[in-house]
């Protein structure tokens, strides 16, 4: 495996711990004092206060906090930070655990520790209490072998493959009396990193730290000349590797938000451009900057694009040691939450200075549910955006928009493609179907030990909703028909029915067999949809046919059955005749008209003439054999072959059908070879019913 | 997806070779001209939208022909390359990235097309010296491989598989092709001295590239038959403690529907275009042809016939279209894509897939999507709503206390003071922030300005104007009286307004 990915598959800023030194020492005064401005405008008689100024301890833990802040902003999981303070003994202030990963519980925590203890009388020699912080990082290495809950379940799953690689960062906040003593403080910190790794080797519940990178922040008041020099990282050992920064303590928070960058590869932006109404004077507004920072591959396609154009962006933000990237707030025109942006990566933001007025109103604009696009300028003239600021369920998030040629450039229309000239397509019930199936987030309880996610559920209703949908209004007439059939399509397609909504879908039938029954047309409720000149009486066969199939592709329970049975009951279905004409995909009507040919002799011989079932007496025993399909139904039909996937179904059914309905001949159920017909015509009763009736 | 031919240019190219059955001999460089050519051919017939560019380098670089469209403009270009010095793989790759990113961006994937001679050059920029020197590279400028894009890397050595330069180099060039990160391709003519075969090996190559994505396009039970352009590729996502290589389902299904508002702009791993392919029909019209039936001629009338087959692509980019919403729709095991209508022009409007990063995962603002479903199939309390947000506010919307620049601390203070100007209106406001200050100077162990407010309140009610409210002195004096009390500082100690005859009602 390579270096490079070996470093991005276990970063070191898996795991970082900071080891706040809380001696006494660092209760002394940074001697940096704060001025407060609004008290120098005071009267004469106001008397002048004793200034005030942050302890060392003060100032590191606010530095490190900081620190954390933007750690967890921008990755809320998966980048663990803890805390440990140490003076005569080592205070771990949080676990790996998720849930104390998180500011509260750090500042909770120290407020328990407090302000760091007073230093021990100078005449006590003996004290017991050794104050050092050497305390932490020796608790610091102990709990860098510890596995986070990551690891573990990494290593649970990895067990016969790669070892997951335990890197790790400690970032010391200390003071140290020279470069010897600094010196020492990386031997030591060797030494018991090697003893650990050995315990940690033995032991099934220890991990063995591969790698750790210790950051000491030397720090000391503002009027104090260090003895220890800055060094850069050098490698102690294959498994430590150290740096020294010496800083007044008042940098810190500068030196960390160098090394933030650095540490978990982010990226400084500058928003520059920003209008703002003034305080004073609401009617006018002056343009401010706002700094945030964010994960550095948000800029990859803009800085390493065209060299002299990011080279104009980029700059060295002023008292700091990191480049930051300029980039124009662009008053955004319209809502464009509204379309869907080609976004290539997206990271999110935190701001640099999070209570400064700018950022504050640059947050609550976003935060509200506005975006703002940003722009940069080009060489060759023009701009072009380039990202986009956006808050989504209350975290903002930066959007690098592509800015690149697409490969997608001149595509064609849709409508030139395959289906592209068909204009009478379904839009308007695809629509309700979308409303239907729009999703929503479902809050799954735990404990139910339900194995299908929801997400499965839907592909399972998708596919219990569509069982019948034809594609164009030209190839139906039930779903055009609205106002006879409601609320029948909608209900069908649940997978439960009421009885009161069983009871709705057979008054739907019912009605149409009155209708029928009164040769009454049936007229599409909209009446801009041209009719088809099509005689009342096929337009009530194509009806029920039609129906039979909706009906019959929705069979989701008990009750849906008996809606089927009930249409049987009240409609006498021409099955085989249905066979061809309205059933059959294309490809095999093809091939069953191929089979009809000469020279095939076929079990389907089109029977000379059609008798309707309308016209036909009652009494009539459905046709043997089936027509041949007018061409022009063949034709509107070809193409809804798409749904048609139930044509097996329907052979055993009819099947069944002929089987059920069709009682034999009574003549051919004797041996004689000779019956004779209508032989009860002699008798008083004339009823021929009795024949039929079994 | 836009290609680069690299085509190596250096004097070991001009190498003679000769043809079989022919006094001729062609120079290197000539047979991979041939070549070259051959398999800009192939593209004009099967691949005709694909973006193509021109390369050549030495130990130097040069981009002969920007990307385009226009395949004879890198056909004319190959004849007027000369003859230049050394080999340097390394310096010509950082050439790609350059023209890639440039061209378009970190986020296309882009194939390479290296062509050589089996040299890896000499010396410190030869590729050998290249791949040893691998981690000692600054981050300003690393090793150019993996490339900033998603890229693949297929090389073609002209030369004969026991040329011994070409058995040194064949392990370099693997090594090369597995630090891509994508499989990539080393390839050398069957017979060096045939062009035929350098044709052959070059079509062939062509046709591996650029192999077409057929899949279905699925909702319930409606379906079509796709194409999507551009082919996706493999996807590799390299999370902490996670490489993992995702390569697309051909069955594209449909799991439902969301606002395009609420989608908000994810980030897109691609973007494909949906188009509707062919359906089998197409493969039975010989059939139909045979059949004796005049009328039923009629419907073998081919394009136009196809284009008048209704397609669930068409329907569901009209309906989500007007809806103006996105199909979300499943691409493989655990990963998400979109499906939406999307215009390049006013007038062209087509049907678009967005590929998401795998994992269910991917977009922080809806939830775990595996988890989302309709309202009709769940009780009320069960159903949520978008934008999923997460469990703790960001440091943004929390109003925490950052006093790194003083600015911070003294705004903190002021804007107590002002609120203490308007007490007892402001009680509520004043205590408020002046318990958040507490709070936050105990666990900050900033004690000392503690002290300094409770003098800074002392000082306020000397300065109070005659016209204040008297409840403004009282509350400002017992607040100082509280700050001052320093034993114990406890942060869950709440400093409550004392009670006045002005507030007890």
């Amino acid at each position: 495996m390579s270096f490079a990915l070996q470093n991005s598959l276990y970063p070191a800023n898996h795991k970082t711990i900071f080891v706040l030194d809380h001696t006494p020492y660092f209760g002394i005064s940074c001697e940096n004092p704060i001025e407060f401005d609004f008290l120098k405008t005071r009267g004469p008689g106001f008397i002048p206060m004793t200034p005030i100024s942050k302890t060392l301890w003060t100032s590191s833990v606010i530095s490190a906090i900081e620190y954390c802040r933007i750690v967890w902003d921008l990755f809320p999981q998966g980048k663990l930070v803890r805390f440990i303070a140490s003076d005569t003994v080592a205070h771990i202030l949080n676990t790996w655990s998720p849930t104390q990963q998180n500011l509260t519980h750090i500042m909770n925590g120290m407020s328990l520790i407090g302000i760091p203890p007073p230093p021990p009388p100078i005449r006590s020699v003996n004290t017991q209490l050794d104050h050092t912080v050497l305390h932490g990082l020796r608790a610091a290495i102990e709990a860098l072998s510890e596995p986070t809950d990551i690891q573990m379940q990494h290593t649970k799953n990895s067990q016969d493959g790669p070892k997951i690689l335990n890197n790790t960062r400690v970032i010391c906040i200390t003071s140290a009396r020279d470069n010897e003593s600094m010196k020492r403080l990386e031997d030591i910190f060797l030494t018991v990193l090697n003893q650990q790794n050995k315990i940690a080797s033995t032991s099934d519940k220890l991990l063995p730290v591969h790698h750790c990178h210790l950051v000491i922040i030397n720090t000391f008041p503002v009027n104090i000349e260090s003895q220890v020099n800055n060094h850069h990282p050098k490698h102690l050992s294959q498994i430590l590797t150290t740096e020294v920064h010496s800083i007044k303590a008042p940098q810190i928070p500068h030196k960390l938000s160098s090394l933030i960058l650095e540490h978990y590869d982010l990226a400084s932006t500058t928003v520059i451009g920003i209008p703002m109404k003034e305080e004073q004077n609401a009617s006018s507004s002056a343009n401010y900057d706002v700094e945030i920072f964010h994960a550095s591959s948000a800029h990859t396609a803009i800085l390493k694009g065209n060299a002299s154009d990011s080279a104009a962006i980029r700059t060295i933000k002023d008292g700091m040691e990191y480049e930051t990237t300029t980039l124009k707030w662009c008053t955004p025109r319209g809502v464009t939450g509204s379309e869907l942006q080609n976004c290539t990566s997206m990271h999110r933001i935190t701001p640099v200075d999070v209570n400064s007025r700018p950022s504050l109103c640059l947050i609550n604009f976003l935060l509200n549910g506005r975006s703002v696009m940003l722009e940069m300028p080009r060489k060759a003239g023009g701009k072009i955006t380039s990202h986009l600021l956006a808050a989504h369920g209350g975290e903002i998030f930066i959007h690098t928009l592509c800015t690149a040629r697409s490969v997608l450039e001149d595509p064609p229309s849709i409508s030139e493609g395959c289906g592209g000239r068909v204009t009478d397509y379904r839009i308007t019930d695809f629509g309700l179907l979308i409303k239907q199936n729009t999703l929503l987030p479902i809050k799954t309880k735990p404990s139910k030990e339900e194995t299908e996610e929801p997400i499965e559920k839907m592909k399972t209703r998708l596919n219990r909703l569509t069982r019948y949908w034809p594609l164009t209004i030209s190839s139906t007439l039930i779903f055009n028909l609205k106002n006879y059939f409601d609320p029948l399509p909608t209900l069908i397609t649940k997978d439960k029915l009421t009885d009161e909504e069983v009871f709705q879908c057979k008054k739907v039938i019912y009605n149409l067999i009155s209708l029928e029954s009164k040769m009454e047309p049936l007229h599409p409720a909209n009446t801009g949809q041209r009719v088809k000149g099509q005689k009342r009486e096929e337009q009530y066969k194509a009806m029920w046919n039609e129906l039979e199939t909706l009906v019959k592709n929705n069979l989701h329970s008990e009750n849906h059955r008996s809606i089927y049975t009930c249409l049987l009951e009240c409609h006498k279905f021409n099955f085989e005749d249905d066979k061809i004409s309205d059933k059959v995909e294309l490809d095999e009507a093809l091939h069953q008209l191929d089979n009809i040919g000469p020279g095939k002799p076929d079990q389907e011989i089109p029977r000379a003439s059609v008798i309707r079932a309308t016209t036909d007496s009652p009494m009539s025993p459905p046709p043997l054999t089936s027509i041949a399909p007018p061409l022009s139904r063949t034709l509107t039909n070809r193409g809804g072959g798409i749904y048609n996937t139930q044509r097996t179904l329907l052979e055993i059914f009819t099947l069944q059908e002929k089987v059920k309905s069709r009682t034999e001949f009574v003549g051919r159920q004797t041996d004689s070879l000779t019956y004779k017909l209508y032989s009860n015509l002699k008798t008083e009763d004339r009823g021929p019913r009795e024949m039929e009736i079994e | 997806m836009p290609t680069i031919i690299l085509l190596d240019v250096s004097l070991s190219m001009t190498k003679p070779v000769q043809i079989e059955d022919s006094l001729e001999t062609v120079t290197r460089k000539q047979l991979a001209e041939v070549g070259i050519c051959a398999f800009l051919d192939h593209l004009s017939i099967h691949s005709k939208l694909e973006f193509i560019s021109l390369m050549a380098f030495s130990s130097l670089y040069e981009e002969r022909c920007p990307f385009t469209r226009d395949y004879n403009v890198i056909k004319a270009e190959l004849k007027n390359i000369e003859d230049y010095d050394k080999t340097c793989i390394e310096t010509a790759l950082h050439g790609v990235n350059q023209m890639v990113l440039g061209e378009w961006g970190n986020n296309t994937a882009c194939q390479v097309l290296l062509v050589t001679d089996g040299n890896t050059g000499l010396g410190s920029n030869s590729l050998k010296e290249s791949l040893a020197t691998l981690s000692q590279r600054s981050a300003k400028l690393p090793f150019p491989v993996p490339f900033s894009f998603p890229g693949k890397l297929h090389i073609v050595c002209l030369t004969t598989p026991s040329d011994s330069n070409f058995v040194k180099s064949k392990p370099l060039y693997q090594r090369l092709i597995d630090l891509t990160g994508s499989d990539g391709s080393i390839l050398i003519p069957d017979n060096l001295h045939s062009e035929s075969s350098v044709i052959g090996l070059f079509q062939k190559l062509a046709d591996d590239m650029y192999t077409t994505f057929k899949g279905t396009l699925k909702c319930g039970n409606m379906e079509s038959k796709i194409v999507l352009s551009p082919a996706p590729v493999p996807y590799t996502q390299v999370t902490d403690f996670e490489s993992t290589t995702t390569i697309i389902s051909d069955l594209i299904e449909v799991c439902g529907f969301i606002s395009v508002s609420d989608v908000g702009s994810p980030m897109a791993v691609s973007r494909h275009l949906i188009l509707p392919a062919s359906s089998p029909v197409k493969a039975a019209s010989p059939k139909k042809q045979e059949k004796p039936s005049g009328e039923l001629e009629i419907i073998d009338d081919d394009a136009t016939d196809e284009a008048r087959i209704p397609s669930f692509c068409v329907l569901l980019h009209g309906a989500i279209r007007v809806e103006n919403v996105a199909a979300l729709v499943n691409i493989g095991e655990n990963w998400f894509g979109f499906v939406y209508s999307w215009a390049d022009s006013k007038k062209k409007s087509n049907l678009m897939l967005t590929i998401l990063t795998p994992g269910s995962d991917a977009i922080p603002w809806l939830g775990d999507l595996n988890h989302l479903g309709s309202a009709d199939s769940f009780s009320p309390e069960q159903v949520g709503g978008f934008p999923v947000k997460p469990l703790e506010k960001r440091s943004y919307s929390q109003n925490g206390v950052v006093w790194i620049k003083q600015a911070g601390l003294q705004s903190d203070i002021q804007k107590i003071l002002r609120h203490a100007r308007k007490l007892p209106e402001k009680t509520q406001q004043f205590y408020k922030e002046l318990n958040r200050l507490r709070k936050a100077a105990i666990s900050l162990g900033f004690l000392d300005l503690l002290n300094g407010l409770a003098y800074i309140f002392e000082q306020e009610c000397l300065q109070l104007p005659g016209t204040a409210h008297p409840d403004c002195a009282l509350q400002l004096q017992h607040a100082a009286e509280v700050l001052r009390k320093k034993q114990n500082p406890d942060i869950k100690y709440v400093v409550m307004p004392l009670k006045t005859n002005y507030n007890s009602s």
